[in-house]
């Protein structure tokens, strides 16, 4: 498990780095695919059945191949294919997930003190606000998604290391919405690049007041 | 009851697939539409008479109470509303609107519609705060789609704004809410996760730093979706983009749905933090919440903009009223909640029957609506009026209590801060609203469209608005049902 989460760390990082929205599309299926086999350990670990593989294998279903597949279909509609931030903004998203880190592990220790899987705990509120961070400094559209799915596999993580999973229903209808809320960001961004031309959403700046 | 239930929430999903489907031509479409709420409305009706105020039903999924039936009533009184009207409004936006190029629209404008009503419905009569969120977060997909009905540009802007900052606020309080559930875990063991029932009854037993940490994430989530500064950024954008009949959903209803959330979730938590910190904490978000609506009121140009401002502003109040958590406060919330409903719900349809008379949203280009559109100016002086709790309108009720009960809890500088904040409302949108009413008319309307088809439901919201504020206390069932969703809110549940 610790060594899983080092290699989760590793490619929320690398997140940071990349500009191609391609590869970046790749590096979100490999963390959810992580997240996936974080479930399935924690599920074999603490019971048998169906029950405790379920949500290992929705997350494999949902993240791994239908989301990603929703996203790469989307790219493929694009023409242009990279991230249209200056390369500088990657060192100051780099560094600021550094310190969110850094902040998160603060933050386990003051709020849950002699909690069991600190570093789990620490590094799944790190991927939550690094997903808030790669919300806020990219500009694609593509990318703000990826931010938010990442955002919510922190939080899945989280839960995931807190209570063990949700109740199966509750999970089910998670998934659901996490299902449902990719398909209509993937709509409206199609909208986007019909209406504007690009799904740079710099663009969208038009109401105010 | 359980028959009832299915029917409501069965009913408007049916409905959604015929209508997607395309296989009716749009005036069948229409019949069934008004058909439909109506049957739902008059299921309602049945569900109310065999269930008393102070009962209880209780399943394995759902959850009804008099808090619960408080809001599902709001509801159903503006989907049984909106949908009687929605045909006058639908044919003019036909004719020379946004859907004159493409009527096959309606079919999808109907179906995303009952969908939308239906979740908000479902988050009204689930029992477990889990699946609450889930409701929660499908009213903001499907609302999403509503909001960018029209697919222009700005109504793009609008729904990226929206769905993104909705759905990480949203994300937050599925955090908060699995914190919750982990100090459950550690409280009472797995038996009965998240069931909002059980952790009522057992609310005391939580962790109070776990509780608190829970809450903190459980209301900014929440109350991003309320509409509360300054996670607002959203709102202004995505009420005016929408659809004019579909905005008046999303401040009536939608709003009033993540409110009831909020309030659930405020119920378990109150034993172990206490009311102190709530009280700072709701105060300081509310009244950064009116105090950024005025300026913004003042200096409006789009008539739909001002009002999303003074949605903004009825937020506000009512979190305030929360806030002091007092019996006579919640229970002026709750009545704010129904009364400001109604009127938004009139005044977002009037707003957009003026856009359609004059084909502009901003209120600097129209004027002499009283000579021009005397129909619809009558509607907009009246519910603008009502708005901003002119007596005899039920707002003037509900905002009375809630600034009596700030006074009368000692607070003497918050509540002449709320008089004064109030009034600047007040000025910013008598003037607008006295310039597009008066003076000399230099654009043509169209025409006057509020005719006998949408009128008589206009009017029957703003008068049910009086009625309920003035004469509460003789309407023996509202009254009960009133109090006793009051003091479920204060008393919490012990059964």
């Amino acid at each position: 498990m610790e060594q899983l989460v080092m290699v989760l760390l590793f490619v929320a990082f690398l997140q940071n780095r990349i500009m191609d929205l391609r590869k970046a599309v790749a590096c979100l299926c490999l963390q959810s695919a992580i997240i996936a086999g974080a479930c399935l350990i924690s599920g074999f670990a603490n019971g048998s059945g169906l029950h405790s593989v379920l949500p290992g294998l929705l997350t494999i279903l949902v993240k791994v191949c239908l989301i990603p597949y929703a996203l790469f279909r989307l790219v493929g509609k694009l023409t242009d294919e990279r991230e249209l931030v200056a390369d500088i903004n990657t060192n100051y998203s780099t560094a600021l997930s550094a310190f969110f880190l850094m902040l998160s592990y603060v933050l386990v220790d003051k709020m849950l003190p002699g909690i069991g899987d600190r570093d789990i705990m620490a590094s799944s509120m790190g991927l939550i606000l690094i997903g808030l961070v790669l919300i806020v400094m990219r500009s694609r559209a593509i990318m703000q998604i990826i931010g938010l799915m990442t955002m919510e596999n922190g939080i899945y993580l989280l839960g995931l290391a807190m209570t063990e999973g949700l109740p199966t229903v509750i999970e089910l209808g998670i998934f659901f919405d996490v299902l449902v809320a990719v398909l209509v960001l993937v709509i409206l961004t199609n909208r986007l690049n019909v209406s504007f031309m690009t799904t740079d959403t710099n663009v969208l700046r038009r109401l105010k007041g | 009851m359980q028959t009832f239930i299915y029917g409501m929430l069965g009913l408007p999903l049916v409905f959604a697939f015929v209508a997607i489907s395309g296989f009716f031509n749009n005036s069948v479409l229409h019949i069934l539409n008004r058909t439909i709420a109506t049957i739902v409305g008059g299921i309602f009706v049945k569900m109310l008479m065999q269930m008393p105020p102070g009962e209880v039903f209780n399943s394995e999924y759902f959850y009804l109470d008099a808090l619960s039936i408080w809001v599902l009533l709001i509801v159903v009184v503006l989907y049984v509303a909106s949908a009687w009207v929605s045909k006058s409004y639908l044919v003019r936006e036909h004719k020379r609107g946004y859907l004159s190029r493409t009527p096959k629209l309606i079919g999808r404008y109907y179906a995303l519609y009952h969908l939308f009503i239906l979740t908000m419905m479902l988050v009204l009569l689930l029992k477990n705060l889990g699946l609450m969120w889930v409701g929660i977060e499908a009213t903001t997909l499907i609302s999403a789609l509503l909001v960018s009905f029209k697919f222009t540009r700005s109504a793009l802007e609008a729904t990226w704004k929206y769905i993104m900052v909705c759905t990480v606020g949203i994300c937050l309080a599925l955090l908060g809410t699995m914190i919750l559930y982990y100090a459950q875990l550690t409280a009472t063991g797995t038996e009965k996760a998240l069931s909002w029932l059980w952790l009522s009854q057992h609310g005391d037993l939580l962790n109070p730093s776990l509780t608190k940490l829970a809450f903190l994430f459980i209301f900014i989530g929440y109350g991003t979706k309320v509409g509360l500064a300054p996670m607002h950024t959203w709102l202004p954008d995505a009420y005016s983009e929408a659809p004019s009949l579909i905005s008046g959903l999303l401040s009536g209803a939608l709003c009033t749905c993540s409110l009831y959330v909020l309030i659930r979730n405020l119920i378990i938590v109150i034993p172990t933090i206490g009311t102190a910190f709530i009280m700072d904490l709701f105060f300081v978000f509310a009244f950064l919440t009116i105090a950024i609506a005025v300026p913004f009121v003042v200096v409006q140009r789009d008539i739909k903009r001002l009002l999303a401002y003074s949605s903004m502003e009825n937020i506000g109040i009512m979190i305030v009223g929360l806030g002091i958590f007092s019996s006579i406060s919640v229970g002026a919330t709750l009545l704010h909640m129904f009364n400001h409903a109604l009127i938004k719900f009139v005044l977002f349809y009037i707003a957009g029957t003026v856009i359609q008379e004059y084909q502009t949203k901003n209120m600097m280009r129209i004027h002499g609506m009283v000579q021009e559109a005397p129909h619809t100016a009558t509607f907009l002086l009246m519910g603008m009026f009502a708005i901003l709790g002119m007596p005899p309108f039920g707002l003037f009720f509900s905002k009375f209590n809630i600034i009596f009960s700030l006074f009368k809890d000692g607070q003497y500088l918050l509540g002449s801060l709320m008089i004064f904040l109030l009034a600047g409302i007040l000025i910013g949108i008598l003037y607008h609203v006295m310039r597009m009413l008066c003076g000399r008319a230099k654009r043509k309307a169209y025409a006057d469209l509020l005719d006998h088809t949408d009128t008589p439901f206009l009017a029957v919201l703003l008068i049910g608005s009086i009625i309920v504020g003035m004469g509460l206390e003789r309407i023996p069932y509202l009254n009960s049902l009133l109090l006793e969703a009051s003091q479920i809110v204060v008393g919490g549940v012990h059964i």
